[in-house]
């Protein structure tokens, strides 16, 4: 009887809430990186997660004297507390993501605001700006860093030749390959252009990268129509082309997989659609339009999306984030093996939330990167952090 | 409801009181049956209810924020916890044994308590210092618990009103919990000073709460109707450990969707209860338990 009676009793207290620990707290986290300037405004790009366990975001900043967007470099530690930020100076605007790894050291594309001109900065992984390179060439669109010789890809716009320019370069600046691509005769689509880089018109979801078998893709303007362009760089005749429907249909973002099979999102008129697994021509033509995917009536008109591949419980996920209706981040988790939905999760609430980037993290969790706006008025930049363990109950 | 429970509760202990104090005294008191009536009285079970309104502070162990400033002082969003403010309510079946001047008192309740907490939020045009903007986020916490308190208790002295003094320790078992925040804000970058009072949002708060324990002391004084005993006390309860589950302290959208995380909690609650406790143990009908 006394054994019971104690048995219970040590229950009952084990069973109590334990105390905050640090490994808990850097599981799972919440934050808002909150300015009280009443005109600040900040808009994250893109997050990595250094080798400290911390998180480097790199973002937008309103600037008062120009029409383009400023930079701004945020350094936060692994449980999300602020450590330091950096409002670069005015003379680097319009950055583009993602944050470039390479040696330790992170780079992002800006523009000079004079002349246009790129400019390729490296940060240590504190977010100071170590050296910035004038690389040349105007309106940087969308990089990539590829990991197979480790060099970086631009996809810019060349206002001069009015084309899409796809350029290999290292580290340092040096480039090694470059190859414009034309958008098309006259001054409508460089008005897409220029709107998307004035932030006064529609943000086109330029980007750029590399399939498995060597090839280069950009997501951007041929040939009057926003499509995904694959090329060898070689010429300027593309290998093969997804076309899509002027500004009004295209992909929203793509993810290579194996041989010509991608995950990616396309929008068309408005709507969504999220394809876990599409093929894709990369050595013909194609429409995008015919590819068929999951209507995602819930998500905001031509949303935001991005995809990363997630590692989770010996399986792979396929894991969409986009903007809903509602104003909330929404998570759409897809077995790679099967494409079959295994989850979906919300972020955010009351106070608006778009979403910027996501990436996995060392600890087998997901972090997320967005814009809020605090007080329904002030954009600021925020961050979740997920747990391996919320993941597996959201994606199972 | 809580208006209904303690006029319940007042109602109940006042009519099982008078009923009691009805009984006349009987034969028992005789001299040749004291000696026996003593030892019987060395023990004895009593069963009672009690009912009352408390008053609870919380206290921050461990701060946590959503907001996280870059270029002002943390500490300027620090919750503001209110002392003691909001009334709760609880109620209390009392089982006592009584042994040789001590009770062993095991008093399961309900418990509902409400504490309070407050935080602001300011930016400024530092261009222009009259361009502003200030929010006022007042949250009302309810938490709902299944009290399991164990109680040793001592009578000061053994006349007809008897002063008594009582410590304890507990453990709480969360049944509910729902936050109300209510945010209010003076804008004044709207061409004058705009005073924004929205509806309050009402959350369920449940799996932002967990089990805890803790420890009670308290002063009473029970006074002898009859055979039964009414009491009035007052006691001191004081968590040991964290009331919040840190697991879900970011899992609620709505919450953290404004900016508000739960910090590590540490409860204190004062209570006040009348009641009524009816002995078990009678040497005879007309047996009176005050008679010893």
């Amino acid at each position: 009887m006394n054994k019971l009676f104690t048995v219970i009793l040590l229950g009952l207290l084990f069973s109590c809430a334990k105390d905050s620990d640090p490994a808990l707290d850097k599981a799972n986290f919440t934050r808002i990186y909150d300015n009280n300037k009443f005109n600040g405004s900040y808009f994250p790009i893109d997050l990595k997660q250094t080798p400290d366990g911390g998180y480097l975001i790199l973002a937008e900043r309103r600037l008062v004297n120009s029409s383009f967007s400023g930079t701004y470099l945020l350094k936060v530690d692994e449980f999300g507390e602020f450590i330091s930020e950096l409002e670069v100076p005015s003379n680097q605007v319009a950055p583009i993501g993602p944050l470039l790894e390479a040696d330790g050291k992170y780079y992002f594309f800006s523009m000079e605001p004079g002349n246009y001109q790129t400019q390729l900065s490296e940060v240590d992984l504190n977010g100071t700006v170590t050296k910035t390179t004038l690389v040349g060439g105007s309106y940087p669109s969308a990089a990539y860093k590829d990991n197979s010789d480790g060099s970086f890809v631009l996809l810019r716009y060349d206002n001069t030749t009015k084309q899409s320019v796809v350029t290999v370069m290292n580290p340092t600046g040096s480039v090694s390959k470059s190859m414009g691509f034309t958008i098309g005769a006259g001054d409508g689509v460089e008005e897409k252009f220029i709107s998307h880089f004035l932030r006064t018109g529609r943000q086109f979801p330029f980007q750029v990268g590399r399939t498995a078998n060597g090839q280069y893709f950009f997501n951007g303007f041929y040939n009057y129509n926003f499509s995904l362009v694959f090329s060898s760089l070689a010429t300027s005749n593309p290998t093969g082309i997804a076309i899509g429907q002027q500004e009004q249909g295209g992909f929203s973002c793509v993810f290579p997989l194996e041989g010509n099979n991608y995950a990616a999102a396309r929008f068309n008129f408005g709507d969504n659609y999220l394809l876990p697994s599409a093929t894709i021509n990369s050595a013909g033509i194609s429409q995008i339009v015919d590819l068929e995917g999951n209507n995602l009536l819930e998500l905001s008109s031509n949303a935001k999306v991005k995809v990363i591949n997630l590692p989770l419980n010996a399986k792979s996920v396929i894991l969409f984030a986009s903007n809903t209706r509602g104003k909330q981040i929404s998570l759409f988790g897809y077995d790679r093996t099967t494409g079959k939905l295994v989850g979906s999760k919300y972020l955010g609430f009351s106070n608006s939330y778009e979403i910027a980037s996501l990436t996995s993290t060392s600890d087998g969790g997901l972090a997320v990167c967005g814009t809020t706006y605090v007080a329904g008025r002030f954009p600021r930049i925020c961050l979740f952090k997920l747990s391996k363990e919320e993941l597996a109950k959201s994606f199972k | 409801m809580r208006k209904t429970a303690i006029i319940f509760t007042i109602s109940l202990i006042t009519f099982c009181a008078a009923a009691q104090g009805k009984k006349k005294a009987g034969a028992f008191n005789g001299t040749k049956n004291k000696v026996s009536a003593n030892q019987f009285l060395q023990q004895q079970w009593w069963l009672g209810i009690k009912g009352g309104i408390n008053l609870a502070q919380a206290d921050a162990a461990k701060r946590y924020t959503i907001l996280t400033p870059t270029n002002y002082d943390a500490s300027l969003l620090d919750k503001k916890y209110d002392a003691f403010t909001e009334l709760g309510i609880q109620t209390t079946l009392e089982v006592t044994y009584y042994y040789k001047g001590f009770y062993f008192s095991f008093q399961p309740s309900y418990i509902s308590s409400n504490f309070t907490y407050s935080n602001q939020l300011e930016w400024v045009n530092p261009q222009n210092l009259t361009e502003s903007l200030l929010q006022t986020y007042k949250q009302t916490q309810k938490v709902e618990y299944a009290d399991l308190p164990f109680f040793v208790k001592y009578d000061i002295t053994g006349a007809t009103l008897r002063p008594y003094v009582q410590v304890g320790v507990f453990y709480s078992i969360l049944i509910n919990a729902v936050k109300t925040v209510a945010v209010s804000s003076i804008d004044q970058a709207s061409g004058g000073t705009n005073m924004i009072v929205n509806e309050p949002l009402i959350v369920g708060a449940k799996d932002l709460f967990s089990n805890y324990w803790g420890l009670v002391g308290g002063i009473g004084v029970a006074y002898q109707l009859g055979n039964v005993r009414l009491t009035l006390e007052a006691n001191y309860r004081q968590s040991m450990s964290n009331i919040v589950n840190p697991l879900n302290r970011f899992s609620n959208d709505r919450l953290s969707g404004i900016g508000d995380a739960q910090d590590d909690l540490n409860l204190k609650n004062i209570s006040i209860s009348a009641g009524v406790l009816f002995p078990m143990r009678y040497l005879s009908n007309s047996f009176k338990s005050n008679d010893r």
